[in-house]
Formats: structure tokens, sequence, C-alpha cells
């Protein structure tokens, strides 16, 4: 058989050039295990974030908001589905969004200072990275049909501004923001730097 | 991958300046505000069309925003230092080359989780972190949408001058408008702070920069359309 005959059309084409054959080659570091970076973490079912989230729920009605955060970031879902994870940060929200601006700075102190309290305002940290993560994509596909309308030219100031009509989501920015800041304040930005390190993600 | 090497010059030597505002003695800012003064939208020298109509007094409300943008830079100003810890890394799939990890995505392990920090749903600052590379896009907030063609073309007219900016970065990542790529060997160049504040102060000019644009875009159709429509009064 001569080697010219083995030429198919595949091989003629130069779709194979885009082959990346990094992921084929079994000992590529583009195939490197991530797993191994981090612990087994438990997992963490839905039903039990539902029961935390009442609990949390329960302890903000009694007005003990440190309990209820301290409550929350004990046990972040590390391992669970998609759902379980957005309860959890929606529980987190709520806890956050509840607390008033002036008791911010004193409640991130009392947890800093107690046993183990730098590892919960890490945990912290990255939820509220989480949340802030959140709120953008969802919008931005709510976002895209409304600019399709043909009357608003954007020459009429007062007209479509897609701003005004999402004001409870960028209400619940402005709360995780000047979270962050307080918690910059107390925590550091070793705070910032262990969120982006620690592959346990929320 | 080719890195254009700033010209070693003494400013980046030099001791940081006290205040927020720092004055624009960097290259980067310094060319940023020369693109900005020969502009696609040229500006009115002596700016008679900005007294045509309702357009006075509009600039009033950038005053009370930036009260409100304070802790969104802030938070954007924190992360980024956070991230900008930077260290040469070479390339584990390819001998003797050294690229960006957060572009080639070669090494899973040395790609950090990427950070969002959002103002709103228009406006949001992503952050990859890497090893050796730091890649921070930006959405400029867009209204409606003739901010969207302004800052299109705003952000166009800055990518196509990319070398000139040793940051920034050619094509922005999907979502968002502008892009910067900090590598190890722009944090060994340049003072770190110094790139914080360039990214911060891009962000707060840009935003200036298009509501002007769009005020300006406003009264010179004004404008047109009276002396368009002047004869047939």
């Amino acid at each position: 058989m001569s080697i010219i005959q083995q030429h198919t059309a595949a091989s003629l084409t130069d779709a194979w050039r885009t082959v990346n054959i990094d992921i084929l080659t079994e000992d590529s570091s583009v195939n490197f295990d991530t797993s191994t970076l981090h612990p087994p973490q438990p997992e963490v079912s839905e039903a039990d974030v539902r029961t935390l989230s009442t609990q949390v729920r329960q302890l903000l009605r009694g007005g003990d908001a440190e309990g209820a955060l301290r409550g929350c970031l004990e046990t972040p879902v590390y391992n669970g589905t998609d759902g379980a994870k957005e309860a959890h940060l929606q529980t987190i929200i709520e806890v956050l969004q509840s607390i008033k601006a002036s008791d911010m700075t004193p409640l991130l102190k009392g947890i800093y200072a107690a046993p183990g309290g730098s590892e919960l305002l890490d945990v912290l940290m990255k939820y509220i990275y989480k949340g802030m993560a959140s709120g953008a994509p969802a919008a931005a596909g709510l976002k895209s049909p409304a600019k399709m309308t043909p009357q608003s030219t954007g020459f009429t100031q007062i007209g479509s501004r897609p701003g005004a009509s999402n004001e409870p989501a960028s209400a619940a920015m402005s709360v995780l923001l000047s979270w962050h800041e307080k918690l910059v304040e107390v925590a550091g930005l070793g705070c910032i730097g262990r969120t982006m390190t620690d592959w346990r993600r929320v | 991958m080719a890195y254009s090497k700033p010209a070693a010059t003494k400013d980046w030597n030099q001791p940081p300046v006290a205040g927020p505002h720092l004055a624009p003695t960097d290259v980067n800012l310094l060319l940023y505000s020369v693109a900005r003064s020969s502009g696609p939208q040229p500006k009115p020298a002596n700016s008679f069309l900005r007294n045509i109509g309702p357009t006075q007094g509009k600039q009033q409300p950038l005053a009370v925003m930036s009260q409100s943008l304070r802790p969104y830079l802030q938070c954007v100003r924190s992360s980024l230092t956070a991230a900008l810890t930077l260290s040469n890394f070479a390339s584990q799939t390819t001998e003797r080359h050294n690229v960006p990890e957060i572009e080639a995505q070669t090494s899973p392990e040395v790609v950090l989780t990427p950070l969002v920090i959002a103002r709103n749903e228009n406006e949001r600052v992503l952050i990859e972190p890497s090893i050796n590379s730091v890649r921070i896009s930006i959405k400029i907030k867009q209204a409606d949408e003739i901010e969207s063609i302004l800052v299109h073309k705003f952000a166009r007219f800055l990518t196509q001058r990319a070398e000139a900016f040793f940051i920034l970065r050619r094509k922005p990542i999907p979502g968002y408008d502008i892009s910067f790529l900090i590598t190890n060997f722009h944090t060994e160049e340049m003072l770190k702070h110094k790139l914080v504040d360039f990214i911060i102060e891009f962000q707060e000019e840009v935003d200036k920069e298009i509501s002007e644009m769009k005020l300006f875009l406003n009264a010179r159709a004004r404008f047109v359309a009276e002396s368009f429509l002047t004869p047939f009064d």
C-alpha cells in the first residue's frame, strides 16, 4: 500500500491543526487534577441548607445578628448541588442585608477576635464575591431583549433607563460593596488573597 | 508572546505621590490623556454648542454619583491590590516559553478563582488572577443605545492603540467592554500601586468621558436639527 493512498478528506483539510494535543497527553500539565488541591468536602444537601436557613431566620428575628451570621458562615456549601449553593448564598445575603451599616464593623471585629474567626471571614468574603458575580449574568440575559426596543433612540434622556427598573438588584450590590469595604478594613487584604487561592469554592 | 517593554524612565522610581488624585506622571496616563484629546469624537474648542438647549447643569449629578461610586472603586482597588502578586512562571507545556497563564490556560493549578465586582448589572469588573498574570475586564455603564455606541467606539479607539498602553488587551473578554492584561513583567517594570491607580482612574474617567460625549452629541443633534429646520419655519 503506497503512502499516498492513506490520504483521506480529513487529513487533507487543516482541521487537525486545531486539535489540542496537550489534552491527549496524559501527563501534560493541562490534565492536572485540581481536586488534589483541597481535601474532600462533605456533601451538603439542599434540605440541610433549608433547615439552616430557617434556624438563621429565627436567630435574626430574635435579634441575634452575630449568631445568625456565624451560623451560616460555619457551614459553607463547598460540595453540593447548584440549588444548595444558591440557597445558602441567598440566606447569607439576607442576613447581610438585615444588619445595619453602623453595626457592621463591631460585628466583624467580634467575629475576627473569636477563635477561628479569620476562617469565617474568609468564607464571608467568598460569599460576597459570589453574590456580586451571581447578580451580573442573570441580569445581562434579561437586558439583551429589552435593548432591542425600536422607539428608544437614546436621544431622550428620560426614556428607557435599565438601571432604574432594577433598583433592588443594585441595592443588594451596594450592601455587598459596603460589607466588602468593612471586611477588608477588619480582616485585611489577605482575606481577598485567600478567596482567590482557595480551591474550596462556594 | 512578545512583550513590549516600556522605555525605562525615572518616573517609575519616584516615590508615590500622596492623595487619591495623582498627577498624571505615568506614561500610561499621559498617553491616555493624549489619546483622549485626539479622540474620534471632536470636541468643540470654544464650546458654543454646549450653550444651546437644556444641557447646561447636567454635569451636576456626576458629583453626586461619585459618592455611590466610591465603595465600588474601593472594592476594585483592594481586590486588584490583592490580585497583583505576580511571579515569574515559565510555561509547563512548552519549553523555554513564558506565557501569561491566564491566557494560555494550560495549567489549571495556577489559575486562581476569578472575582467579579459589580455595582449593578450594567457596571462590573472581572478580575481573573493567575500565577504570572492578571486579566481585568471592565463593563462600562451603558444606560441606553447611544451610550453603548459611544462605549464601543471609545473602546475600539483605545484597543487599536493597545501597544501604546502596555497593559491594554487587544480584545475584550465577551460580555465586557475593555480588558487589561497585567503580567509579572509589567509589575517588575512599573510600580504596583500606580498600575492599580491607573485602572481606577481609567474607570472614573471613562464614565465622565462617555456622559460628556453623550451630552455633546445631544447638543449637536439639537443644533443640527434647529439649523436644518430654520428655512421651513
